[in-house]
């Protein structure tokens, strides 16, 4: 919570001291310089700083984020309906990258020593040197453009639509019975959660390798095999449980990272969710709803961090006594 | 007929790529139902006995002659995957440090429920009843309850039994226990100890008992094997083996190990160490002959095989019948006459200190570590302080160089009231008093040459002497501590363990302290090198007019080098007097307990005591 007022107050200082008027911004162009005036005194600019700010906070507490200057509509409506959208890509792209990950920090470690072992190596260094919009790119060349497999734009194909229930598509269409349309929403969620989850996983490997590499200097692991137990087991049985606790930390302490590269690449594949409702607002100085998504941003960092120290808690027993 | 060995090693050698060898002709035999014991010193190669034979050497080691029949059956000619089956079936593993051969993660319950599992109980309830039956019969108590226990919430000694019940639960033929109780309090190793030798008849299994303790491996083995250097020097029956050594490295051994029955007496010192498996492969004669007491021209040329001897052991020696007659030095009669000074170095009147721990939902406990300590120290005395794990003796270490706060009652150190914390005090108490690690290797910063480090304190001072005037002064505390000049420049990383723990003791010395605090710093060491360093201890009573607080679990090395003990259970001193008195005469029940424990309750440390 201090952290959520601390990063609330920068992001609101910082757009105070843009050099721009929110009240002439409200305003047509063709606005005489009273009523601009009129209108600052009506939005309030003319208070001190911090008093603009408490008010503010007074409203955002209670959900009420002002109007989109750009949209004319109240910005938790406008966030509420492109919320979902980012959600549902950055979950995906989350699993995608945290089974992916897994699998081959898995795999690497399983082959160890193998010339296998060190291609995989080589492959995960390649990947982590390419940023998430970058590998975005890069399939819309290959998978969208070249071998055409994939749709590269939007959320579903034009002339589709789905009744809005949860504005998750991925559910809104199975609540529908609509298994095409189901396909059709995946199939457009493909790219982006390839470019985004393939972006994190490389730290995933790297992760559980090394941590797996430090577990089998353990002498519970020798013991293990002293009792005879198969390497499967060992792996899986005994070692796993005691290697996925960095990765944990790793993907609550990173997540961040994750949920802020949706920003360029909604962008690159036109998807309407809150990065481009983001970028739009920065074009168009739209002050409160660049304010509303910041927040949460900051929001979703602060809760994956919980979540993490949650998931270490659990699956630590020396921290539960 | 001839019953078969259950385990038969014959001419067994492991060797480094480069052809060194870590074992060379190394012939083992176990009967069934028997136990054997091979002892050696750190480096001597015994582990890797055990790890030839579960097919886990390391990789730079391969087993390069010899042969190991397990029940008859060559393992050399078995598959990876045949050999790796017998483990935890026929052949079972107790290990060295119980606090981590088990799994954190996961529960008591889970773990031996996947290794009857694995040795074929297939059902979920048969698999928990015979846990629960196995813990019980480790006299573990509430085993039911154990089993949803994770390892951090047991002790070290209830973990050892958990993981000797599942050594046993397959009824092996053969268990392979590599140093089973060093890393235990002593009252529980005789336990521990006793336990094994209870299994071994239930189960009627053949153990390989891995150790570098004499009397444990006198009092519980049939057999014995001294490893020497990859060697084996001497075996034979383990009662004789103590009593009439027919090896020098073994009479050697046991005038190293302090003992508490019999007159004190000073122990035997071998000069050197073991030499590395690169200095054997160009030693021409007897690994030992560069130690030897007894070797001649002879033995640095011809290398002794292992024959039999008139006391029925097999021996590689020369000249066995020369055994009896190395003796330990004699005592010097000054030292037996020494009184302590006058002065009063420490004193503690009433001591006590509370922690205030909280647990994680914020609610507090005080927690009681020290109560009502009164004892002193006087000048050119040394005090051994003796107790268990949990005993209190590390909190009275950290009050006594002024790491924590004193919660009520006096303690004087050296002149300083432990209870003024002030910058200005703390630094001239820690002019006086000095404390010297239990583990030699990681007080030393490995980036610094041992001449810096003996002298590091030096440069903190306001008047900082030159660096030749540090240097000069460095090589006087080396020659203190009986450390040969040229290690001057050396680095931690090339020294032994045992010349680690000098440049510990020197580095103490280097302000002229009057009062040493030791934490246990024998206890990792070799017996031989241990005998080296308590040695060293007494010689620099005699020179500097230091005394010493030694903290030890290992009632023989306080009552070999110190003049009085405090016992200390449950953070209150229970008795405390002359060594002699303490321990020929206990009085509480807890160090009659300590003192039975540590005598193994037979008779054959009486036998070595006498033979000496």
């Amino acid at each position: 919570m201090p952290v959520f007022a601390v990063v609330s107050m920068l992001v609101f200082l910082a757009l105070r001291v843009l050099p721009v008027d929110p009240a002439q911004m409200s305003l047509p162009p063709s606005a005489t310089i009273e009523q601009v005036e009129a209108k600052r005194i009506e939005m309030g600019l003319t208070k001190p700083v911090w008093e603009q700010y408490a008010v503010w906070l007074g409203s955002a507490v209670r959900g009420d984020f002002g109007e989109s200057a750009q949209y004319r509509m109240p910005t938790s409506t406008l966030v509420l309906q492109r919320l979902p959208a980012t959600i549902e890509l950055a979950t995906c792209a989350l699993a995608f990258a945290i089974v992916f990950g897994v699998a081959m920090g898995l795999l690497i470690f399983a082959a160890r020593g193998t010339v296998l072992a060190s291609a995989g190596m080589v492959v995960t260094s390649v990947i982590m040197a390419l940023p998430d919009f970058l590998l975005a790119l890069l399939f819309i060349l290959l998978l969208g453009v070249l071998m055409p497999l994939f749709p590269v734009n939007g959320r579903l194909a034009p002339g589709l639509s789905v009744p809005d229930l949860t504005g998750f598509l991925l559910v809104d269409t199975l609540a529908a019975g609509e298994p095409r349309l189901f396909l059709n929403a995946l199939s457009h969620m493909a790219l982006p959660v390839l470019a985004l989850g393939l972006a994190f996983s490389p730290a995933i490997i790297r992760v559980l390798h090394s941590s797996l590499v430090a577990t089998y200097q353990q002498s519970y692991i020798r013991q293990a095999r002293l009792r005879g137990l198969s390497d499967r087991s060992i792996l899986f049985g005994q070692a796993l449980k005691n290697a996925i606790l960095p990765v944990v930390v790793l993907v609550g302490t990173q997540f961040g990272g994750l949920f802020g590269g949706t920003l360029l690449v909604e962008l690159i594949f036109s998807y309407p969710g809150l990065g481009n409702l983001m970028l739009r607002a920065m074009q168009t100085v739209d002050l409160n709803v660049i304010m509303a998504v910041a927040l949460i941003y900051c929001a979703t960092t602060l809760i994956f961090n919980s979540l993490a120290d949650a998931g270490v808690y659990l699956l630590n027993p020396r921290l539960r006594s | 007929m001839k019953q078969q060995n259950v385990l038969e090693i014959s001419g067994l050698d492991v060797s480094l790529p480069t052809g060194d060898r870590i074992l060379s002709g190394v012939d083992l035999a176990i009967g069934g139902g028997r136990i054997l014991g091979v002892i050696g010193e750190s480096g001597a190669g015994k582990s890797m006995i055990g790890a030839c034979i579960a097919d886990t050497l390391p990789d730079a080691l391969a087993v390069s002659a010899g042969s190991i029949e397990f029940d008859g059956l060559p393992l050399g000619s078995m598959t990876r995957a045949t050999r790796r089956d017998l483990l935890g079936r026929d052949i079972g593993f107790i290990p060295q440090e119980p606090m981590t051969a088990l799994n954190p993660a996961l529960t008591i319950g889970q773990q031996f429920g996947s290794h009857l599992a694995r040795i074929g109980f297939r059902w979920p309830k048969e698999r928990k009843e015979r846990t629960i039956q196995l813990l019980e019969d480790v006299h573990l108590p509430r085993s039911r309850e154990l089993l949803s226990h994770y390892p951090h919430q047991l002790s070290g000694g209830m973990l050892q039994r958990v993981l000797i019940a599942m050594a046993f639960a397959s009824n092996p033929k053969l268990v392979v226990a590599d140093e089973p109780t060093t890393a235990l309090d002593v009252t529980i190793q005789a336990r521990v100890a006793e336990l094994i030798a209870r299994m071994v008849e239930t189960h009627g299994a053949s153990v390989l008992f891995i150790t570098h303790d004499l009397c444990l491996a006198a009092d519980l083995c049939d057999e014995v094997a001294v490893l020497y250097a990859g060697r084996i020097v001497e075996s034979g029956a383990a009662e004789t083996i103590i009593g009439s050594p027919a090896h020098p490295y073994s009479r050697c051994l046991s005038l190293a190990t302090p003992t508490l029955s019999g007159p004190p007496r000073p122990l035997l010192t071998l000069p050197g160490t073991m030499p590395s498996a690169l200095e054997r492969s160009v030693m021409a004669g007897c690994e030992l002959a560069p130690r030897c007491p007894v070797a001649e021209m002879r033995c640095h040329t011809d290398k002794p095989l292992l024959a039999s001897t008139t006391t029925g052991h097999r021996s590689a020696c020369h000249f066995p019948e020369r055994v009896s007659a190395i003796q330990a030095p004699a005592e010097e009669p000054q030292a037996a006459a020494r009184e302590p000074g006058p002065d009063v170095v420490l004193r503690a009147e009433g001591l006590a200190k509370t922690y205030i721990a909280r647990d994680w939902i914020g609610r507090m406990r005080r927690v009681e570590a020290l109560r009502g300590l009164d004892f002193e120290v006087r000048e050119g005395e040394f005090v051994g302080v003796v107790g268990e794990s949990g005993s209190g003796k590390s909190t009275l270490t950290k009050l006594i160089l002024g790491l924590e706060d004193v919660t009520t009652g006096r303690l004087d150190a050296a002149g300083f009231a432990g209870s003024d914390r002030s910058a200005a005090t703390l630094r001239a108490l820690r002019a006086q008093v000095q404390l010297v690690f239990q583990d030699p290797q990681s007080a030393l910063n490995p980036r610094r040459s041992i001449g810096s480090l003996v002298t590091q304190s030096l440069e903190v001072r306001a008047e900082r002497p030159s660096r030749a005037a540090r240097s000069a002064i460095a090589r006087d505390l080396l020659a203190k501590v009986l450390l040969p000049p040229d290690v001057i420049d050396r680095f931690p990383d090339q020294l032994s363990g045992g010349q680690k723990q000098r440049v510990n003791i020197a580095r103490a010395l280097c302000s002229n302290p009057r009062l040493l605090v030791a934490d246990e710093i024998v206890s990792g060491l070799d017996v031989s090198v241990q005998a080296q360093i308590l040695e060293l201890l007494k010689a620099l009573r005699e020179e500097a007019a230091i005394s010493l607080l030694l903290i030890s679990h290992d009632l023989a090395v306080v009552r070999h080098i110190c003049d009085r003990t405090v016992v200390m259970f449950r953070g209150e001193i229970v008795e405390q007097g002359p060594v002699e008195e303490v321990f020929g005469n206990p009085r509480h029940d807890y160090t009659r307990a300590l003192v039975a424990a540590a005598q193994g309750g037979t008779s054959l440390r009486k036998t070595m005591s006498q033979s000496q």
